[in-house]
């Protein structure tokens, strides 16, 4: 009668066991696969944001692309690009400089 | 029904325990919670086991239409870091048919932003009931992305895509290609590279060129307004560090928008640096004054008389401009003799002056990283005739690049250094490969020098810079007509500073009108070109005294 009884607790206890296993195992997969997919959120975010920055870098690039920086120069403050007549020897300086003041 | 209990608690003989009738409706029941409580723990222990070997599938990342692709290409940037081509956000326009309320109204709509879009095409493909998703325009930017959206209709969704974006427009154009919308490669580095720039977008960082853009825009618009000026159908222009190989300049005109090369004309995406071939003219002949030297065939003290034409085989090789009284190999230079070029090759030999042309490479097709490096037209020499043709630059057709790869050895004493698009590691092997003796080369830069100075090349000189070069002129074949003074090739390869020679620039305009000769309209570009650059690479330029 005790040898049933110690039986039936036996099943018993194992069957809890392996309900508490199953339902353990369940939770921390969840847990895992609702962190693996945080994870990719986040990925995502990532690959966005960095796309972003690409296009920001290349708005960026465009902006200061030598044909447009010329350009803009030579509409706003009409600066042109240095060329041999446009130098002057260092001996020139002084005649394009205001006389010096006197003491 | 089997009593409760374990068996053989009661004896077959024995009487069964009472059990009252209306306890039957209880032990059912029982069993049912029993059969409900098994079923539960075997969907547990089912789950349990499905997740042990194959995860969650609720875990997989739901992919969106503003879900990332994983970018396939990195940037390209030049040799100071400045961005040249980068992989940026786009969406292809999809439609789900089944969804599209009025197909017709839809791809009228759609058609006003999109009026490239075939309006037959557009309705038929939003009523392919048979397709679940089609496809009805790729590369798609944000900004058409959110238009597109506010119009509101129904069955029209995105998908993200990547899209190759060259933000410097058409600044090297040729050297950076462009892909399809795929990202495939389809020229330029694009294609000459893919490899290193898929393993380099793997791993997160930029591919670094060789280019300079401050030099490199600076080289375009000289060979812009001088191939405009000159009346040319194309043009080339070519700057390389001759130490490293490395090109800090390379530029084909016409040119074309990368963003937009479907757009743009078939000529004008022809790379007329590394991928059309030209007989090269007169900048073969310190080439061929070099080989005799290297060969003993004359010295640096011989005067050879080239007044008259020279006969060769029937036909008669004359110069330009009559050359009178005794000259040297300085003047056969600085004259840019077809005498004298011929009488030297002709002394070396057709066995000689195809090895030394093998060595340059000048018979083989560059090696830069293009998606095409046109091969050279290089037939052997068949008679004389070829062999003095070949003296004075005809007879072997090349490209600028290829041209200017083989200066290089007037810069390193003797020794070729292979172009090369990519920016070299500061402590990288740089191959040389030895043509001439150090003396040779450094005699015939001498000479080179005396073109600029004295001879054909005036208009390339830049007083500062000692600039060294040749010009070159040369009558372009045609099928109709045979070579004719009305059509030339123009160009100019030099090396500067003479006194420490680093940098070689090659310019060439094609199909030139007459009196388009290379030192009247290559020459004078390539010294603009010179005074702008020359700070960027570090060199004094003298300002003109007033």
């Amino acid at each position: 009668m005790a040898k049933a009884h110690l039986r039936r607790a036996f099943v018993g206890l194992a069957l809890v066991i392996i309900a508490v296993l199953a339902v353990g195992l369940y939770r921390a997969k969840s847990d895992a696969a609702k962190t693996e997919a945080d994870v990719r959120r986040l990925e995502i975010t990532i690959a966005e944001t960095e796309a972003e920055l690409r296009a920001l870098r290349a708005e960026i690039a465009h902006l200061e692309s030598p044909a447009r920086v010329e350009d803009l120069a030579e509409r706003h403050l009409g600066v042109a690009v240095a060329s041999e007549s446009a130098a002057l020897p260092e001996s020139a300086i002084d005649t394009r400089l205001p006389a010096p003041r006197a003491p | 029904m089997r009593p409760i209990g374990p068996a053989g608690v009661f004896a077959p003989t024995q009487a069964a325990p009472f059990v009252a009738e209306e306890a039957a409706p209880a032990r059912n029941r029982v069993r049912l919670l029993a059969l409900a409580m098994f079923a539960v723990l075997l969907l547990l222990a089912g789950r349990a086991v499905q997740l042990a070997f194959s995860g969650d599938p609720l875990a997989q990342p739901h992919r969106t239409a503003s879900a990332p692709a994983p970018v396939a290409r990195a940037d390209l940037v030049d040799r100071n870091g400045v961005l040249l081509a980068t992989s940026v956000r786009a969406y292809a326009l999809t439609a789900t048919p089944a969804r599209v309320w009025n197909a017709q109204e839809t791809a009228a709509a759609l058609r006003q932003m999109f009026p490239e879009l075939d309006r037959d095409v557009l309705a038929r493909r939003l009523t392919d009931s048979s397709r679940q998703v089609v496809y009805l325009r790729r590369g798609l930017t944000p900004n058409q992305r959110e238009q597109v959206l506010a119009l509101g209709l129904a069955g029209i969704g995105f998908q993200a895509e990547d899209r190759r974006a060259y933000p410097n427009g058409r600044l090297a154009a040729h050297v950076l290609g462009f892909t399809d919308v795929d990202l495939n490669p389809l020229a330029g580095v694009e294609r000459g590279l893919d490899a290193q720039i898929r393993a380099a977008g793997e791993s997160g960082r930029a591919l670094a060129l060789s280019i300079d853009v401050r030099v490199q825009y600076a080289v375009e618009e000289e060979l812009d307004f001088a191939a405009r000026a000159a009346g040319a159908s194309g043009g080339a222009a070519v700057l390389l560090d001759a130490h490293s190989g490395e090109a800090l300049a390379l530029a084909s005109w016409p040119s074309f928008d990368p963003n937009a090369a479907g757009a743009a004309p078939e000529h004008a995406r022809v790379d007329r640096a590394a991928g059309g071939v030209r007989e090269l003219g007169s900048t073969m002949k310190p080439f061929t004054v070099a080989m005799a030297l290297e060969e003993g065939a004359a010295s640096s003290r011989e005067v050879f008389d080239l007044s008259q034409p020279f006969d060769v085989d029937g036909h008669a090789i004359t110069d330009h401009e009559q050359i009178l009284g005794p000259v040297g190999l300085r003047e056969i230079l600085a004259r840019s003799s077809n005498i004298g070029a011929a009488r030297l090759a002709l002394r070396l030999g057709g066995a000689r002056q195809r090895a030394y042309l093998e060595r340059l490479g000048l018979t083989t097709p560059a090696q830069l990283e293009l998606g095409r490096n046109q091969a050279p037209l290089a037939p052997r020499a068949q008679g004389r005739r070829d062999v003095a043709g070949l003296g004075f630059g005809y007879g072997l057709a090349a490209t600028p690049a290829a041209l200017a790869g083989a200066y290089t050895v007037f810069a390193n004493d003797g020794a070729r250094v292979e172009p090369t698009l990519l920016a070299r590691a500061e402590d990288g092997v740089i191959a040389r490969a030895p043509v001439f003796a150090p003396e040779t080369a450094r005699q015939v830069l001498l000479y080179m020098r005396a073109v600029v100075t004295n001879g054909t090349g005036r208009a390339a000189d830049v007083p500062g810079l000692a600039v060294a070069g040749k010009t070159g002129t040369a009558e372009i074949w045609g099928r109709a007509d045979g070579y004719t003074e009305s059509r030339n090739f123009s160009s100019f390869a030099g090396v500067f500073p003479t006194h420490e020679p680093r940098y070689v620039i090659v310019f060439a305009l094609d199909e030139v009108g007459q009196g388009g000769a290379g030192g009247a309209v290559a020459a004078p570009a390539v010294a603009r070109t010179l005074r702008r650059v020359a700070p960027m690479l570090g060199l004094r330029v003298d300002a003109p005294a007033r």
